[in-house]
């Protein structure tokens, strides 16, 4: 491999090629956002995955699958395929660990990476994410989309980071009893939610930024948590008001939740 | 555990053993083998009660894989809770001051009605 | 079987501030942590440290002959903390640091004075994992002793969950 391959992101510091490559992420799902986020970790040079995903291509992901063409929803050819052959074409010796399922059906190798990126689409799914990363002290960055509205659409996202020690999803106002409870009700009646590819690289690069500077320091920012928020109308990202007078430290997480449950018998 | 000794034991009444399970500050109840109504399959099968409010329900009932009971039910309820998937159906329970036991068997009612 | 070491950022910087910082006579400091399990693939297990308990000057002995010798009530207090640690299967780790950079290994003294305590800890906390800690400037190697084993097994690696992250690789030098 050419000297030059990094050499466009040495600002990244002079260790950066090394400590990109030595740490391992872990992708839970790789649909719209967490096709994108694969794809830029492979350019920048991370060499160590846990992936999961056990869907194929479909007709209706093609406005938004980076990576998949016609051919593959034609095969129905599972994103996980297409995940690995986008990092194995980038970076050839990398080690992946892929399972064609959910992350809950083999949880114990996402816990040996230090970065979790969570392209999940229920709020559910990233409490159980949240809750596994502070047990098992990964980094949790959250990303998500949504479009409200037919007559007038407002496109919305979120980039969270939740960092063991840190503040929580529900410190920072994401996580709600009430957002649960809603989507609790909600379950099974839910369509086919609206999902296009720019805000998805919007939300996904700057989780890509996020880990990058967790990785490298770059910034010097040594961000312990970070809420941003996507308003894909007028094409901002800013940090969530809801940081505002922020309380610390997380009042829903203690070391008390650190490592395995214990159950005690009563 | 915030729940009364003699309300534990009477839940050992229903499974072979009760263990407490403590996750984002909610005190659950591990039910190990319990019983379940005439008509399940399993007719044996780990739970876990949650006799608090969370995700919109006032208490629920969750067990380790889906049951197949008399009536069909919406298992709107797949969470991941103490490192293990579980596995709840639709079912509301409102009750007025209720034992832990109480509370069971309203859940476990879910499988003898039809509605 | 893959053995790995997590820490938080916070933790690992409290450690280090704790354990530069000169005593009045000892030529090294040393603390306690205390660490849980996390089940990994393969019967691979990772060790989490929670909590970092500080030696207050007045229980190290006076002892030229090595770096540091703590007195009995810091040991009390690490025989205590595997007591309270039960319910949770929270284990204690012995800690110091050696000050140079790099992968660092026991010394004669270390490997002679440390690993006589684990089996008191393994006494009270049977299902807990224990064991010491190294630190370098800019490393860490951690051996543990697993619930029921006699023998440590050294980490494959400490991962520091900080801002920026730290990963320290058992058999990298630097």
């Amino acid at each position: 491999m050419s000297a030059d391959r990094y050499s466009r992101q040495s600002f990244l510091g002079p260790d950066a090629e090394e400590l990109i490559a030595r740490y391992t992420v872990a992708v839970p799902g790789l649909g719209g956002g967490g096709s994108h986020i694969v794809q830029q970790f492979a350019h920048i040079g991370f060499q160590n995955y846990v992936l999961y995903d056990g869907d194929a291509v479909e007709e209706s992901n093609l406005n938004r699958l980076i990576g998949a063409k016609q051919a593959d929803a034609m095969a129905e050819t599972p994103k996980l395929h297409l995940a690995k052959m986008m990092i194995y074409d980038l970076q050839p010796h990398a080690k992946i660990r892929g399972f064609a399922c959910n992350w809950q059906e083999h949880p114990e190798p996402m816990r040996e990476c230090q970065i979790v990126i969570g392209c999940v689409d229920s709020y559910k799914g990233r409490e159980e994410l949240e809750i596994a990363c502070r047990r098992y002290l990964m980094h949790y960055i959250d990303i998500g989309m949504d479009v409200h509205g037919t007559d007038r659409p407002v496109i919305g996202g979120q980039i969270i980071q939740s960092s063991p020690g840190g503040l929580c999803m529900r410190c920072m106002g994401f996580l709600t009893d009430e957002k649960l409870a809603q989507e609790a009700a909600r379950y099974g009646k839910a369509g086919a939610r609206p999902q296009v590819v720019w805000p998805n690289g919007v939300l996904a690069s700057t989780a890509v930024g996020m880990a990058v500077d967790l990785v490298t320091g770059w910034t010097r920012k040594c961000r312990s948590h970070a809420y941003l928020v996507y308003d894909g109308n007028e094409g901002t990202v800013s940090e969530s008001i809801t940081l505002r007078n922020l309380k610390t430290p997380c009042r829903h997480f203690s070391t008390a939740d650190v490592g395995d449950p214990i159950l005690v018998e009563l | 555990m915030a729940y009364s000794e003699v309300q534990i034991e009477e839940l050992k009444g229903y499974c072979k053993k009760v263990g407490a399970l403590t996750e984002l500050g909610i005190d659950l109840l591990y039910l190990e083998a319990l019983r379940l109504p005439a008509g399940c399959t399993p007719e044996v099968c780990d739970a876990l009660l949650c006799p608090v409010a969370k995700d919109g329900y006032s208490s629920r009932l969750y067990f380790s894989q889906q049951i197949n009971g008399r009536f069909a039910r919406n298992w709107n309820g797949t969470v991941r809770i103490g490192e293990k998937n579980w596995y709840a159906f639709s079912w509301k329970v409102e009750l007025s001051a209720p034992t832990l036991a109480q509370i069971l068997l309203a859940h476990l009612n879910g499988f003898a009605k039809e509605k | 079987m893959k053995l790995l070491i997590k820490l938080t950022g916070a933790l690992h910087a409290e450690m280090l501030h704790d354990l530069t910082r000169k005593h009045p006579f000892a030529a090294e400091r040393v603390g306690f942590v205390t660490a849980r399990i996390g089940t990994l693939a393969d019967e691979g297990r990772l060790i989490l440290l929670t909590g970092y308990h500080s030696i207050p000057d007045s229980e190290y002995v006076n002892d030229p002959s090595v770096g540091a010798r703590i007195g009995s009530d810091a040991i009390t207090w690490a025989m205590q903390a595997a007591y309270h640690g039960r319910p949770r299967r929270e284990g204690i780790f012995h800690v110091h640091i050696h000050g140079h950079r790099g992968e660092t290994g026991m010394s004669g003294v270390d490997s002679r004075e440390i690993p006589p305590m684990i089996p008191g800890f393994q006494g009270v906390g049977r299902y807990a994992a224990h064991g010491i800690i190294i630190l370098s400037l800019n490393h860490g190697s951690t051996w543990v002793w697993l619930p029921g084993q006699q023998e440590p097994v050294q980490a494959d690696s400490m991962a520091v969950i900080g801002a920026p992250v730290q990963v320290f690789n058992h058999g990298r030098k630097k």
